[in-house]
């Protein structure tokens, strides 16, 4: 049965079982292959998208379910790099293998869009749900601080 | 597979022009052991393109796996090219080792190996478009100067850019003589603070990685293992596999007799990965479980126990021990445990093939693309020449990826289906079908004489062997004495892989057990030294408190100033251990991890070092315990010394990933094995240390002109966890995990 997803201000129509995980529609339905399969049970967080501005795990979430909220992929966080998050990851230098690095940052614009300036504590609170195997967390602390920072340097 | 890939160097250039009227800068290689395939002589290896608008192309050629190659390796050329590094564009190449030579990584050391290589293809380049220049000016080439990707004549100021020399310096004459390499104090991108080349393309979820791949009309395929390890399919009844909507053919994949290229499964092949994953929940398979349904990690446990006590093969010995702990102040026994250990690649494993017409095409993140080709060639009867493949980004290898079988799974079910076909492993596949770091055990027991010195140190090691389990003829020791073993004794020839105990202790005796298991085994992080290096740097610790002195100091001592020392180095071996470099990294670690002074009330301070392929790294780990034994780790300062730092912030990001990694594995690591069945299976039961449980690290890089080098930081980490713990508790930790012995965090 046709389900229509508005994804990254776009509007999708897919066809196929509605408990089918979002995370699949987008990587081989619509070829967004930005969103990461990890461990499809929502441990590891490199399937993260926005829900209607939240981070939310794509491996656990049904098309069903994601069907009348807004969806943003790291593809429609800005396909250029400009959030002040991909800024931050790029300069910072924080990937290694790279391969939850969508999760990472989709996590961390959703806590910079609920808190512009976390604190440390909030920083990890935040971004515990998304694994990096590489162990690139002092950095990403550091990114969400310096993409804070860039923020209020724009102001 | 091998775990090393050596090149030895003779070179000549070939410059020619592009289609486009570019310059191509081919370097040749005569290469003589690698990983990958066998090569034919002077062949050329190393690309660099000068586009006419000043675009430099440089063609990466081995595996980024996380670990920074492709951009350290690029640098190193673009360095010595004198390249405008905002212009250059790092492209990945494919496996072509006719043109390439030595593809693929391993053993940590793509930058130790090619270090002259990367440098002379650059310097090269650099002299053509000067000499181009020169000509162009009617000017001494020795009065120009390239700079930026420009060539400069310094008498008038003139100025060429390197876009506007390559049709002139592609017709110029090949160097009769080598290229001149740059003074090191002259290099200006090798030590500079560079980002990631990938950066960008990560940061805004671009298709690099192998997972990623679409290839027209490729289906996906989710497959069935036996649940006991080297189980074989007896039958399978697909029927309802078949009526799950999306899925098209069931097919039986019989393993390889070597079970490091393929086990044996069944795949479900569907039109969506979740169809196939669906189609398999509904596969009734009936297995062949052969004899690992009797093994387990708690018996094999008990044999390390039992066997450890006796002899083993001797494999060094020297002095006399037994007069020695005779005539000892004080001696001490202690055993310890490693568990088996999975490596949890972040993107799991994954390959698309497309087999047709008597040739294959593979995509994959292949860390051996060469054994990979090898692998798959055997299986299919396609010639090599016949297979063509593409090394995507890899996310996260950490010995994973030196294996190829999933890249045989994806041929053997795109043969059976006539169609592309994208393998994806599942994390529970990957979980409990891993090639697992070893398990094993130590004995050792060691003396003190008189002055508190460590007179007398007998070390037996028990445990599964990699070696063995792939099948290599070679000793099964081979793969398991990293770090424990000295070149001393030629037979053995390991001498990239030494360290200093107990080869500076008169007496000394070295003891190896193999016990055979169907547990399948492979490389993990720094391989072997991952164990080796906790036991020797806790019992050291352990020593040094029992003969009332200062760690660091009793470290010190039995290093010495061995000027003597016998390790020089060779064309196989150019980088061997130094134990001057060694005191180094302990030194500045201890000073800036405030060694000596007193630790605040609470804190426990502890200390380890250890040689790792070809590099040094010591930490200073300051924690707290509290009264359930749960540990909070506060800050880890850590000195390094990986020679020439070619990538400022790759060596940082190297050694926090190695503290990391060797604190989540020394925590949670662990694999259970029971009736040959891996018990975990996700994240949810195989823990991975979170941002949260993430300490403060410091790394401090030593400056020297030494040969760089690579994986330095994770074996000496969980050691100086363990003796921090000590420090703040009086309790020892003699077993991995910690929480064996009571500890978690």
């Amino acid at each position: 049965m046709p389900i229509s997803l508005s994804i990254n201000g776009q509007i999708h129509t897919v066809d196929g079982d509605p408990e089918t995980p979002l995370l699949w529609v987008l990587r081989d339905d619509l070829n967004m292959t930005g969103t990461k399969f990890g461990c499809g049970i929502g441990m590891c967080g490199a399937c993260t998208v926005h829900l209607d501005g939240q981070a939310k795990r794509s491996c656990i979430t049904t098309v069903a379910t994601a069907s009348n909220k807004k969806i943003t992929t790291i593809e429609g966080l800005s396909s250029d790099g400009s959030h002040i998050a991909q800024q931050a990851w790029i300069m910072v230098d924080v990937p290694q293998c790279g391969y939850c690095q969508a999760g990472q940052i989709m996590s961390a614009a959703a806590l910079l869009g609920n808190k512009p300036n976390p604190t440390d504590d909030e920083i990890d609170e935040a971004m515990s749900g998304n694994l990096c195997r590489c162990g690139a967390y002092v950095r990403i602390r550091q990114a969400i601080r310096k993409a804070a920072e860039m923020r209020r340097n724009a102001k | 597979m091998t775990d090393r890939i050596i090149l030895n160097r003779r070179s000549f250039l070939k410059i020619s022009a592009t289609a486009a009227g570019g310059l191509l800068i081919a370097t040749h290689f005569k290469t003589n052991v690698v990983s990958g395939d066998a090569l034919e002589t002077f062949t050329p290896n190393a690309f660099v393109r000068i586009d006419a608008d000043d675009t430099i192309t440089i063609w990466f050629k081995c595996s980024e796996i996380g670990q920074n190659v492709k951009t350290s390796m690029s640098v190193i050329i673009a360095d010595e090219l004198e390249a405008n590094w905002n212009k250059v564009k790092v492209v990945q190449a494919d496996l072509n080792p006719k043109l390439y030579g030595a593809q693929g990584s391993g053993g940590s050391d793509n930058i130790t190996s090619q270090w002259e290589q990367l440098r002379q293809v650059g310097a090269m380049g650099r002299e053509i478009l000067i000499a181009a220049a020169a000509q162009t000016w009617s000017v001494p080439a020795d009065n120009c100067v390239a700079r930026n990707s420009e060539v400069i004549h310094q008498s008038s100021g003139r100025k060429l850019s390197y876009g506007a020399l390559v049709g002139t310096a592609a017709k110029m004459p090949v160097p009769k003589t080598e290229p001149k390499l740059k003074d090191s104090k002259d290099f200006r991108l090798i030590g500079a603070n560079l980002t990631g080349v990938d950066n960008l393309p990560i940061a805004t979820g671009k298709p690099l990685f192998g997972i990623d791949v679409r290839v027209p009309g490729m289906l996906r395929a989710s497959i069935e293992r036996c649940p006991a390890f080297n189980g074989k399919v007896a039958s399978v009844d697909s029927s309802k596999a078949l009526a799950v909507p999306g899925v098209r053919n069931v097919i039986k994949i019989d393993g390889r007799d070597n079970p490091t290229e393929m086990m044996s499964g069944v795949a479900v092949v569907a039109d969506s990965t979740w169809a196939a994953m669906k189609g398999r929940e509904a596969l009734s398979v009936t297995w062949d479980e052969g004899p690992v349904k009797s093994e387990s990690t708690s018996g094999l446990l008990k044999q390390f126990r039992e066997l450890s006590a006796k002899p083993g093969k001797v494999l060094r010995t020297s002095g006399d021990i037994d007069t020695a702990f005779n005539q000892s102040a004080k001696v001490l026994e202690a055993e310890y445990q490693a568990p088996f250990l999975a490596h949890v690649t972040m993107e799991p494993q994954n390959c698309v093939a497309h087999v047709h017409d008597g040739k294959c095409e593979i995509w994959g993140p292949l860390q051996s693309p060469g054994s990979a080709r090898r692998l798959v060639s055997n299986m299919t009867e396609i010639p090599v020449e016949n297979i063509h493949v593409h090394i995507t980004r890899i996310g996260g290898g950490f010995g994973r990826r030196l294996m190829s079988d999933y890249a045989a799974e994806a041929a053997a079910v795109s043969r059976a289906v006539n169609a592309p076909v994208q393998v994806i492993w599942t994390r529970e596949d990957d979980i409990q079908h891993d090639y697992y770091r070893p398990a094993g055990y130590h004995r050792v027991k060691a003396g003190l004489d008189q002055k508190g010195n460590i007179s007398v140190w007998k070390h037996h090691l028990v445990n599964v062997s990699r070696n063995a389990y792939r099948k290599d003829p070679r000793p099964a020791e081979l793969t398991e004495i990293y770090g424990l073993f000295t070149p001393k004794d030629s037979d053995l020839a390991s001498n990239l892989e030494m360290d200093l105990v107990p080869v500076l202790i008169p007496n000394c005796r070295l003891e190896y057990t193999e016990v055979k298991t169907g547990i399948p085994t492979g490389a993990w992080r720094a391989p072997a030294h991952n164990v080796n290096a906790f036991v020797i740097e806790t019992l050291l610790d352990e020593l040094a408190h029992m003969a009332r002195k200062d760690p660091v100091d009793l470290r010190l001592s039995i290093l010495g100033d061995k000027v003597d020392f016998p390790f020089k180095p060779t064309a196989d071996n150019p980088t061997p251990y130094n134990p001057s470099r060694m005191k180094a990294v302990l030194q500045l670690a201890a000073e800036k991890g405030g060694w000596g002074k007193t630790p605040p009330t609470g804190i426990g301070r502890g200390i380890a070092g250890h040689f790792t392929f070809s590099s040094y790294a010591a930490h200073v780990v300051d924690l707290s315990v509290d009264s359930k034994n749960n540990v909070k780790i506060h800050r880890v300062v850590s000195a390094v010394d990986t020679g020439i730092t070619v990538s400022p912030s790759g060596i940082e990001a190297q050694t926090q990933s190695g503290i990391i990694d060797g604190i989540s594995a020394a925590f949670w690591g662990g694999i259970t094995v029971e009736n040959g069945r891996v018990q975990e299976s996700n994240f949810s039961d195989y823990r991975l240390m979170r941002i949260k449980e993430a300490p403060q690290i410091e790394v401090h890089i030593l400056k020297n002109s030494e040969r760089p080098s690579g994986e330095i930081a994770l074996p000496p980490i969980a050691p100086a966890v363990a003796n921090a713990i000590f420090a703040v508790t009086g309790k020892r930790i003699r077993q991995l995990p910690f929480r064996g012995a009571g500890f978690s965090m």
